[in-house]
């Protein structure tokens, strides 16, 4: 068994790849997105945050296999193609932008009141007071939650495994069918997860002990 | 307090458009790293000659379930082998071109073929009046003979009569459970229907037990049997026989003529036959 599985590594590897390729883009897109959501949802006009409080609703209240086949087959319906490993990023930007967002808002509004006041009695915008005195010290707050749905993430590519992306679940789902053994390949994957995220947990620890130093 | 929450207003908006110009560059970025997967968009090609578009490329994109021996199976290679990717192969070079394939579960490959993101699914899609609804098919390229399976120690279920009160697996999506669900439910009588996204994973529960039969043709079974050992047998006569053909998407007349052209070739130069012969150890019965 074990041999079996030294020698699938590098087939298995190709699959991390894509795992990690999807997390770290949809990640990053999450975050952008979760960020403009929570202000929106804090400091938007009325229709803004009715949308921004939609969009979080309908997101986190729909499976995220759901999400990934609404982009894959339902928008090209009306005309919309993505290639699977496009719609599988798209899909999961969109899923982790609203968990974030909700991650950042909790963070936003548990920043003291009076950092916003002091701000403005020294004459800055609010914009300003935003960037430079709120977000700074939200995101020191929100870095444990985003762990949660990094990580999170990371799993929940397996889950674009249906609609083909070769990412490590489909790697191992051909390994199973060509050994016709499960096993060895779901133990092997289920490390290579693990590690992974070990990784992440890693780089946002660093984060979090740097941006304590920083205050 | 008014300029202040116009400001605000502004800032969000043009985040927002921000967001969404970045959001459309994701959508061109990783594509090019797709080369492997092979799916990418290709609605460009939905409109006007297919062949055309297929040529141009150069490369037929083709799903197949990548699960399935002797036909679409990753080989000690790491590659997609097998009957089916023998054929594909074979058409692919008779109409000028490369076959990329992608390895997608059954059940999606027909909606991803509706959806253009592949040219042609060559993963054993028997040809159905059902599916003739929706997609087009080739003429056939295999017949197979599907037989009820059970585990070496059931005996009393050789027919499909013998299937009430019990759980039959099947493959997602596939001819034979619309069969099992549309023919042999309201004939037989009630038992449970477990479905499955590959054949294996199917044989697997027929052997520990967690289900009681499944049916599948021969081919596909000898070499799992042959592999692991599994304890199951196949029983009884034939239920029924099946065509799997190239399929298609309806609005393309030049690629199925392009394409029952190499069949048929093929099958007339021997090309076929040795195919056939490669994967089944024995002559093609047409």
């Amino acid at each position: 068994m074990l041999e079996l599985m030294w020698e699938n590594v590098p087939f298995l590897l190709k699959g991390a790849y894509y795992t990690l390729y999807i997390t770290i883009v949809s990640m990053l897109f999450g975050l952008m997105i979760g960020l403009v959501v929570a202000v929106a949802r804090l400091k938007g006009n009325r229709p803004v945050r009715w949308l921004a409080r939609s969009y979080v609703s309908i997101i986190r209240g729909t499976p995220v296999l759901v999400q990934i086949a609404v982009i894959y087959y339902g928008l090209d319906d009306y005309g919309i193609s993505f290639g699977s490993l496009t719609a599988a990023c798209l899909a999961l930007s969109i899923n982790t932008g609203a968990y974030l967002s909700e991650t950042f808002r909790g963070a936003i509004l548990a920043v003291p009141k009076g950092q916003t006041e002091a701000a403005y009695a020294t004459g800055m915008s609010p914009g300003q007071t935003m960037w430079r005195i709120i977000l700074p010290q939200a995101v020191r707050i929100a870095i444990p939650p985003m762990g949660n749905t990094f990580v999170g993430m990371l799993k929940e590519t397996s889950l674009v495994s249906v609609i083909g992306v070769s990412e490590l679940m489909r790697q191992a789902q051909l390994l199973q069918a060509q050994y016709l053994r499960y096993m060895p390949f779901l133990l092997e994957i289920g490390i290579m997860y693990w590690i992974m995220s070990i990784g992440f947990s890693a780089i946002l620890e660093r984060v979090e002990k740097r941006l304590a130093r920083a205050y | 307090m008014k300029t202040r929450k116009r400001g605000f207003l502004v800032t969000t908006l043009m985040a927002l458009a921000m967001f969404s110009l970045v959001l459309s560059a994701c959508g061109t970025k990783p594509e090019a790293a797709n080369s492997s997967n092979g799916a990418g968009s290709s609605n460009e090609a939905a409109a006007g000659n297919q062949l055309e578009a297929i040529k141009k490329a150069g490369v037929i994109k083709v799903g197949m379930m990548g699960t399935y021996q002797p036909y679409n199976f990753l080989n000690d290679k790491k590659e997609l082998d097998g009957f089916d990717v023998d054929i594909a192969n074979e058409l692919a070079k008779r109409i000028g071109v490369k076959a990329e394939f992608t390895a997608q579960e059954f059940s999606g490959l027909i909606p991803s073929l509706q959806k253009k993101k592949f040219d042609a699914v060559i993963s054993q899609v028997t040809i159905t009046p059902d599916r003739e609804k929706v997609i087009d098919f080739t003429e056939p390229y295999i017949t197979n003979n599907v037989k009820i399976i059970v585990n070496n120690k059931t005996n009393d279920i050789t027919k499909l009569e013998d299937f009430k009160g019990k759980t039959i697996g099947v493959g997602l999506g596939t001819n034979d459970e619309s069969y099992l669900r549309n023919e042999v439910l309201p004939k037989v009588g009630d038992f449970e229907i477990k479905t499955y996204d590959d054949v294996i994973t199917s044989l697997k529960d027929l052997n520990s037990g967690r289900i009681d039969a499944t049916i599948n043709n021969l081919y596909a079974l000898k070499p799992i049997v042959d592999k692991n050992g599994f304890q199951i047998k196949a029983v009884g006569e034939p239920i029924k026989s099946d065509q799997a053909g190239v399929a298609i998407n309806k609005d393309t007349p030049e690629l199925k003529a392009a394409l029952n052209k190499a069949l048929k070739e093929m099958k007339e130069d021997g090309t076929y036959k040795t195919i056939f012969k490669k994967w089944f150890g024995e002559e093609p019965k047409e």
